[in-house]
This record gives C-alpha cells, structure tokens and sequence, in this order.
C-alpha cells in the first residue's frame, strides 16, 4: 500500500514536472540578437534629437551604440520602449549608447510620446526618412548593434526584451572586443 | 466485503495512472498547436475577425481594419481626406508575420509579390509597396504621408531570423464586404510552404452610431 501511494506520489511529481517544463518553455520565447556577417560598416549619419541637438553616428566611435529605428504609431515599437529605457538605465555608465530614430515624424509627435513613453536616451529625428533608407532595414522596428569600430555586429527585427540578462551581456561583451 | 487483492489494487492503480499520462499527452503543451494549422476567430473586444496560421515554424496572422480605423490613421499623418477613403476602401488588414523557431532554429522568407489573392472569379496580387509608390506619384500625395504609409504596410520581401517578426498593414485592393481566398507561400531554409485562408472578408464600410 504504501509502495503505491510513493507510486502515485513520484507519478503525481513528474506530471508536475513536466508541466512546469511546458509552461516555462511557453514563457521562455527567444530574445537574441543575430550575428550580422562580416560586420559592415554601419552609414554615417547626423540627425537632431527633439531638443534640437545634433547626434552624429561616428561621434559615438570606441562605444557600442544600439541604433533603433521606430516611430510613434508602431505598436511593437511603443512596447519595447519601456524594456529599452530599462536597459538604458543599466548599461548608460557602461559606454553602451542608444540611439533611438524615429522615422518621419516631427517634434511635436515625439514629443506627445514621450508623455505615456518617458525615455531618457535620445530620440533622433529622421524626419525625410533619409537615414533609414541608407540602412538595411524593412519594417519597423528594427534594431542594429553597432560595435566600437563603427562595424554592425548584431541586428533585430521586431521587439526584444533589452533588460534580458543574455542580451545585455552580448553587449557588454561586444564592449570588451 | 471482500477486500481487493494486491494485484487488482495495482492493476487499478496503474490505469488511473497510464490514463492520466494518456489525458496529459492529449492536452496541447502551451505555444504548441495541434491538427490544422489555420485558425479562424473574433477579437471580442472589437468585433472584427481574424485568420490565423501557425506552422513550419511561422505565425501569420491578418486581423480585420474597418475603413473608418484606416481612414483615421492615414487623416492623421498628413493623408488628404480623399487619398485616406480611397486607400481606406482597398480591403486593408493588420498584419503580423513571425518566426516561431527558437534560437538557433530556420531562416524565413516570404515574397509578397508571389501571394494571390482570389476573389469573384479573378485572381490578382496584393497591392504592395511598390505598387501603391505608382498609384501615390499618380494622386500627388505628399512626402510626408508617403513615408508613413511606406513604412506602415508590411514589407514586401522579408528574410526572418528566429524571433523576428514584423507587424504591419497589408491591402489586397478589394471593396468593402468583398470574400476572398488568399494563397500564401514562404519559404524555411530553403523549403518552400504553402497555406490558404479561405473565406477571408474585407470589412464593411460601415459608421457605427453611439447608442443612446
């Protein structure tokens, strides 16, 4: 009787087991960066933020500098905002820089954003849309990692949580090359 | 009363058991889907209808926009009110396409100038991006609004990693109300896959009115 009951009771363990295993494997959705090959040099540019100073992308060379291409209107890029300011707060005093450009929108757009959305890294104006047709990007939001040589090391399509640990060691690790 | 022997008592005991393995192996683990890949429903809080295909490792999802919603969010980025209901009344959707694959898993492709779209007899293609370029150079429509409509629709070719996705709009040139198959392909490392929504409807024109 109680040969059964450790039966039923180990049975009772794996079930629970392997439902955990499913759950957390549900919840555990990749967040990585992919490796861009060969490492192109990432094009130039020199755009304002909303306070009207300008951001020039080779300024920020011997620093790791997250590019993100976004706007207001884009659902997944509001989402990842938060996750990104996060971020910020955790790897600004780690020469880790994040450029965030929002695509054809004016100050005044941006600057209602920022009300429901307060960021404290810049926000870059691509107002003719210029910069973002130099990069290799499609849709939005799209995230480039720029090494401290200039080089784009790593790129995202769509959201990632920025205050996961892996991520942030990539670019911590990026920093150290 | 005669009391069960052992034998019985385990034997019981192993059924319960080998039955609720059996129950659980029949329960679709979370993120998983089972039997046929394409899922049709309503967003209770809208109304509005959606198809859904999840397999081969891609999520491909087209979600109902009533004109009224396309007509409000182009007025709003510089659209004169004629261009906004002329591209309000092109069947457009919301849009999400996604690589499922866990890291380290298969590249996707998709093109959607290979995608057809079949409607009271005729077959046609989207009205992509570059299609909608010609039709705006046409109206005039000012650069400004042609940036953020470029940049809302889905893009016409894209290369996914795992976890990447985009989300956008996608138009299909259709009038309000009209039905529709659509034939979709993309390709997984390099092997090509197929899906059909069928029965897919451009939203009605309609104004809904506050209830007194």
């Amino acid at each position: 009787m109680i040969a059964n009951k450790a039966k039923t009771l180990l049975f009772a363990l794996a079930l629970l087991g392997l439902i955990i295993t499913q759950a957390t494997e549900a919840d555990n959705s990749p967040s990585t960066l992919h490796a861009v090959a060969d490492r192109p040099m990432a094009p130039d540019f020199a755009l304002a933020d909303i306070d009207g100073a300008i951001h020039r992308l080779s300024d920020y060379r011997g620093q790791v500098v997250i590019v993100n291409f976004w706007a207001t209107w884009c659902p997944p890029c509001r989402e990842e905002m938060p996750s990104m300011q996060r971020a910020w707060e955790q790897i600004q005093d780690e020469d880790i820089v994040i450029l965030a450009i929002d695509v054809g929108e004016d100050e005044d757009t941006i600057f209602t954003f920022t009300a429901d959305y307060p960021v404290e890294f810049p926000l870059l104006l691509d107002l003719d849309s210029r910069v973002i047709q130099e990069w290799p990007v499609r849709g939005l939001p799209t995230t480039f990692i720029v090494d401290t040589q200039g080089r784009i090391a790593y790129r995202a399509i769509g959201t990632r949580d920025w205050e996961d640990s892996a991520l942030l060691n990539t670019l911590k690790q990026l920093h150290d090359r | 009363m005669i009391a069960p022997s052992r034998s019985i008592t385990q034997r019981t005991q192993y059924y319960r058991n080998g039955m609720l393995l059996l129950l659980l192996l029949c329960v679709p683990a979370p993120g998983t889907s089972i039997g046929e890949p394409v899922t049709q429903g309503v967003i209770p809080e809208t109304g509005l209808h959606y198809w859904e295909w999840q397999g081969q490792g891609a999520l491909f999802r087209l979600t109902q926009r009533l004109p009224d919603q396309t007509r409000a969010f182009f007025l709003a980025r510089g659209f004169a009110p004629e261009d906004a209901d002329f591209l309000a009344r092109k069947c457009v959707f919301q849009t999400l396409f996604k690589n499922t694959d866990p890291a380290g898993g298969a590249t996707l492709e998709y093109d959607l100038d290979e995608w057809k779209v079949h409607a009271e007899g005729t077959t046609q293609g989207l009205l992509t991006r570059e299609r909608w370029g010609g039709i705006w150079e046409a109206r005039g429509l000012a650069q400004p609004a042609r940036i953020a409509f470029e940049w809302s629709l889905l893009p016409t070719r894209q290369r996914y990693q795992p976890a990447d996705y985009n989300w956008g709009m996608t138009s299909f040139g259709l009038e309000p109300g009209t039905r529709f198959d659509l034939d979709f392909f993309y390709a997984r490392e390099g092997t090509r896959h197929n899906g059909r929504f069928e029965g897919v409807e451009c939203p009605a024109d309609v104004h809904p009115e506050p209830q007194e």
